[in-house]
């Protein structure tokens, strides 16, 4: 995609810009004319995350699911994406029936729930009205849609037959509850449009939901889209705005983050405690949380610029992030703000441990992948694989070689590497003052540690400044704007939606990159709503 | 082993042994005079299985230098020293298709025969099924479980059953025994199970089939086939219940595995390797044996993993890269990981069937990714085929291929060997018509 002239004005004068003044707000640009040749009407599978949050929020936090769900995969980086090629193997057949019926037992068994979705009480004696609501009710909350009247006679058939052969109706419900939940009309999103080539109201409400929450649609939402409001532009703004407002929104925020920078792999990180004696099994589990509070406060307490997570010095700490970083500890448990200076050495979310480690070795930093990173999860660059049948080995530390820098100069020596090491290296070298789980240093071996380089001709001295170059860099907007919207729309976006991704970044550079408006230029966007009939 | 015989196995042998007034003993009784069959006649199944193995090998220390029957095993070889006689081994086998993802397109040219259809540098698909999957697809259906996959390191796992179908491994030796031995397993002799709800679910799963049959007609073909495959799963969760309703296969060596520990906790960071895959094997071992299953995968190890083994001050991967020399951390890593093959293959030995064991029944594809880790070589590729899938290909000799052949043809064979009528096996560069002559009987 083209970058807009007005950016690059906006990267000059931002980078003369030093001292603290008021911003300059530049004219809104124009938005240049597009058309929308949309993405073909898909199926999706439940991400392992929606399936949690869409049974809490169905049936409540107590309910327990007692099983492993078929695995996510990525795709273009994102699971939520990867959903639109996944499938159910037999293994993931056999997990969801069982947890299936560990769920209805769980359900029919407890007594306020169950109160809440059965109109009559156990009894020897099939009610087929009870079992009628029931179903129907339940049905449109799980499946996202109303029921079909066939749907629905078979479905009480399996009652019936169940309540009379194991003798009440708390028996027999177990059963179309199970099969609502084994059924592809629960596991995938059906997201296949209309004849007028948009999405009908439900898929639409799925759509928001997924997209906003992470989770399924509420009441509200299937209201409005049975009252046919998701089809018009004025019911559907009603509708984001609510939704924005909804604690439940963080959370869909947050696993767009998860989910982009594999924040989840946090959870089973390894390193070796005999190198990083501040290492221990909570230190992943904090680094999350640090991001995810500092994402969470940017977007929705300060409602900020996007870029300047990049720069911002507040962040949230616990006194574990407190030893690891070297700074006061908050004074009660858990977590507490914190603002680093300039002598800490870090700022933005690229000097939190939690990014720091997961692009590090189990023993040691590692300026490749913190550059890969970098130039390509961020700024949307393409860093081609190694080529095959080369020696990558970086030599041993020598007593001429010892910094990662000076190991990595003598390698880059050799034409073959360096193409495209230079792409990232020079980046991630930015960051060598901190080591493998992100703890500042000065030396390395006794030597000390040259932080210094250029990111795409611009200079950085150390860590604080090259986070003032990613904020600045042209590339950052429209590099989070493209994954947000394949995140949102849950395909990876075809050279007929690049118009839209275009104009929703120039609109994001006009709301002076507020990521909450941007979600909802997103939401409304033609890119968002259409779609086109699959190919069979 | 530790096979737990309880009471109650021990006490089906004397019922059985009922049949003693043919002054037989009760273990001949399952099997014809030969030893060969089922007294009903029925041939032994053949089983098939991968062992993988992420990172590769160190060529130098791998292959032996001496071919044919009497071949002495290499200094990585030596610890399979107490099965070598089931083994053969394969070198000088190169993997032909593209080398574009490098790692994976190793794992994906030997288990598929099929080049990877790379998105990006970390994004990638599988173009056809693997080895395993197309056997299981042909012989699964006998059993309760069409395939069993588990891992070691916890990993994503190499069975892939088509594009994007990937065959999530069970990584706790806690939900693999659950899995296979408690959720309604009998051991032969028990009397079918007789439950109302049996049928109930299965009619469930009818009321599921017609939902996904109904949607199937309204979506575009790429998902068709994502449908068939929930379908597919649908119909073997069908088959599974079934069988709980038939007589338990009559297998004289079926008997509970010992239960494995409810978790097994990190290390100072670092997995106990050795004691899941142990766990695995003694319970893999056992699903074969109590005819649970005749395919199965072990992806031991990912490519590209950095398990941090014991003692080691870097993660696998990282050493093959950077070790310098003739790398013996990495040695010792392969030699670590051939002593767990070891292990299982012993364990596979030593359940009798007749008077072969299951390891003769097997034919275990013993492979990884990459020849030399370091530059992520696809030729001189690492082979061993266990066991002879009950006589259908030849054992017990190294072979070394002068030509470089197509490392394809050996999963020509092994499907052959599993009694499948393949004329092909893989694509473009991949694709071979014949067998290795050297394993073909």
């Amino acid at each position: 995609m083209a970058i807009p002239i007005a950016w690059s004005l906006c990267f000059a004068c931002s980078q003369e810009k030093e001292t603290e003044t008021e911003p300059v707000v530049p004219p809104p640009i124009q938005i240049t004319p597009f058309t929308v040749d949309p993405a073909e009407g898909v199926i999706r599978r439940l991400t392992q995350s929606q399936y949690k949050n869409t049974i809490r929020d169905i049936f409540g936090p107590e309910i327990v699911i007692a099983g492993s769900l078929e695995p996510d995969f990525a795709v273009s980086g994102l699971l939520t994406v990867g959903a639109s090629q996944s499938t159910i193997s037999s293994w993931g057949v056999e997990q969801y029936e069982r947890i299936s019926y560990k769920l209805a037992e769980q359900i029919l068994s407890n007594e306020g729930i169950r109160a809440s979705l059965v109109p009559c009480t156990n009894s020897a004696n099939f009610d087929e009205q009870c079992v009628k609501t029931f179903i129907t009710d339940l049905g449109l909350l799980l499946w996202r849609r109303p029921v079909s009247n066939d749907e629905l006679s078979e479905l009480i058939a399996l009652a019936e037959n169940a309540t009379n052969v194991l003798g009440d109706i708390d028996g027999g419900l177990a059963y179309p509850l199970a099969s609502m939940l084994q059924s592809p009309n629960f596991l995938f999103r059906v997201e296949l449009g209309r004849a007028e080539g948009t999405y009908n109201d439900f898929e639409m409400a799925q759509r928001l939901s997924f997209f906003l929450w992470n989770t399924t649609p509420d009441a509200k939402l299937l209201q409005a889209a049975s009252d046919g409001l998701l089809s018009t532009d004025a019911g559907l703004e009603a509708q984001i705005d609510r939704m924005l407002v909804s604690e439940k929104a963080k959370e869909g925020v947050a696993n767009f983050f998860i989910e982009w920078f594999e924040l989840e792999r946090l959870d089973d990180m390894v390193k070796d405690p005999n190198i990083f004696v501040h290492f221990n099994s909570e230190l992943g589990d904090n680094a999350k949380e640090e991001t995810l509070r500092v994402i969470e406060d940017h977007i929705f307490a300060q409602d900020a610029d996007y870029r300047d997570l990049f720069t911002r010095t507040e962040t949230y700490i616990n006194r574990r992030l407190a030893a690891l970083y070297e700074v006061r500890a908050p004074a009660k448990e858990g977590f507490a703000k914190f603002s680093f200076q300039r002598s800490h050495g870090r700022r933005g979310i690229i000097g939190h441990t939690s990014l720091l480690s997961l692009h590090s070795h189990a023993v040691a930093s590692s300026a490749t992948l913190r550059g890969k990173f970098i130039r390509q999860t961020l700024l949307c660059g393409v860093v081609p694989p190694p080529p095959v049948n080369v020696d990558t080995a970086l030599p041993e530390p020598s007593g001429t070689a010892i910094t990662l820098r000076q190991r990595i100069n003598e390698h880059s020596q050799n034409p073959t590497c360096s193409f495209c090491h230079l792409m990232v290296d020079p980046i991630g070298l930015g960051l060598e003052n901190f080591d493998g789980i992100g703890r500042f240093r000065t030396k390395e071996g006794g030597v000390t540690i040259d932080p210094s380089g250029t990111l795409d001709k611009v200079y950085f001295k150390d860590a604080w400044e090259l986070a003032e170059v990613i904020r600045n860099h042209p590339q950052l907007p429209s590099c989070f704007v493209k994954n947000i919207y394949q995140y949102a729309t849950g395909n990876v976006a075809s050279k007929g939606e690049l118009g839209q991704i275009n104009a929703l970044t120039q609109m994001f550079q006009n709301g002076q990159f507020k990521v909450k408006s941007l979600i909802k230029d997103i939401a409304m966007s033609e890119g968002f709503r259409k779609v086109k009939e699959a190919s069979k | 082993m530790k096979y737990k015989l309880n009471r109650r196995t021990l006490l089906k042998g004397t019922l059985g042994g009922t049949a003693l007034s043919f002054g037989l003993p009760p273990l001949d009784l399952f099997f014809n005079s030969n030893g060969n069959a089922y007294a009903n006649g029925d041939a032994l199944p053949k089983r098939f299985g991968i062992f993988y193995w992420g990172n590769g090998n160190l060529p130098e220390k791998w292959n032996p230098v001496d071919q044919g029957e009497n071949w002495t095993p290499s200094e990585q070889l030596a610890p399979l020293a107490d099965v070598k006689d089931k083994l053969a081994v394969i070198t000088g086998t190169a993997v032909k298709i593209g080398n574009t993802v490098p790692h994976h397109s190793g794992t994906a040219g030997i288990l598929s025969g099929a080049p990877l259809e790379a998105i990006s540098t970390d994004d990638f698909i599988y173009r056809a099924p693997t080895i395993d999957q197309i056997i299981a697809n042909e012989i699964g259906g006998e059993t309760r479980f069409r395939s069993i996959e588990v891992c070691v390191q916890k990993n994503p796992g190499v069975s892939q059953s088509g594009p994007n179908q990937p065959k999530p491994p069970e990584w706790s030796p806690k939900a693999l025994f659950d899995r296979i031995f408690s959720d309604g397993f009998q051991l032969p002799g028990d009397d079918p199970i007789i439950d109302p709800r049996l049928s109930l679910r299965r009619s469930v799963l009818d009321a599921v089939s017609t939902d996904i049959t109904r949607l199937k007609q309204r979506v575009g073909s790429a998902d068709r086939e994502r449908l068939d495959k929930h379908f597919e799963g649908i119909r073997d969760l069908e088959r599974r219940l079934q069988k709980l309703e038939e007589d338990p296969p009559n297998l004289e060596a079926c008997a509970f595995p010992m239960t494995p520990l409810d978790e097994y906790p990190k290390i100072d960071g670092r997995l106990p390797m050795q004691e899941v895959s142990r766990a695995m094997a003694d319970i893999l071992a056992m699903a074969l044996a109590c005819d649970q299953t005749r395919v199965f995968s072990n992806s031991f190890s990912f490519p590209v993993n950095n398990v941090l083994y014991d003692g080691l001050p870097a993660g696998h991967h990282r050493l093959t890269h950077d070790e310098q020399g003739d790398q013996p951390l990495v040695n010792s890593i392969v030699k670590l990981i051939m002593a767990e093959l070891n292990y299982f293959l012993k364990t596979l030995g030593s359940v009798q069937e007749g008077d072969t064991t299951l390891l003769d029944n097997c034919a275990v594809l013993c492979t990884s990714d990459v020849s030399f880790g370091r530059l992520h070589q696809l030729d001189d590729f690492p082979i061993i085929i266990a066991g002879s899938a009950g006589g259908a290909i030849k054992s017990g000799f190294h072979y070394r291929s002068s030509s470089g052949e197509n490392a394809s043809h050996v999963c020509f064979s092994l499907a052959r060997a599993m009694g499948l009528s393949i004329s092909e096996f893989g694509l473009e560069a991949g694709l071979v018509n014949s067998g290795l002559s050297a394993l073909d009987i």
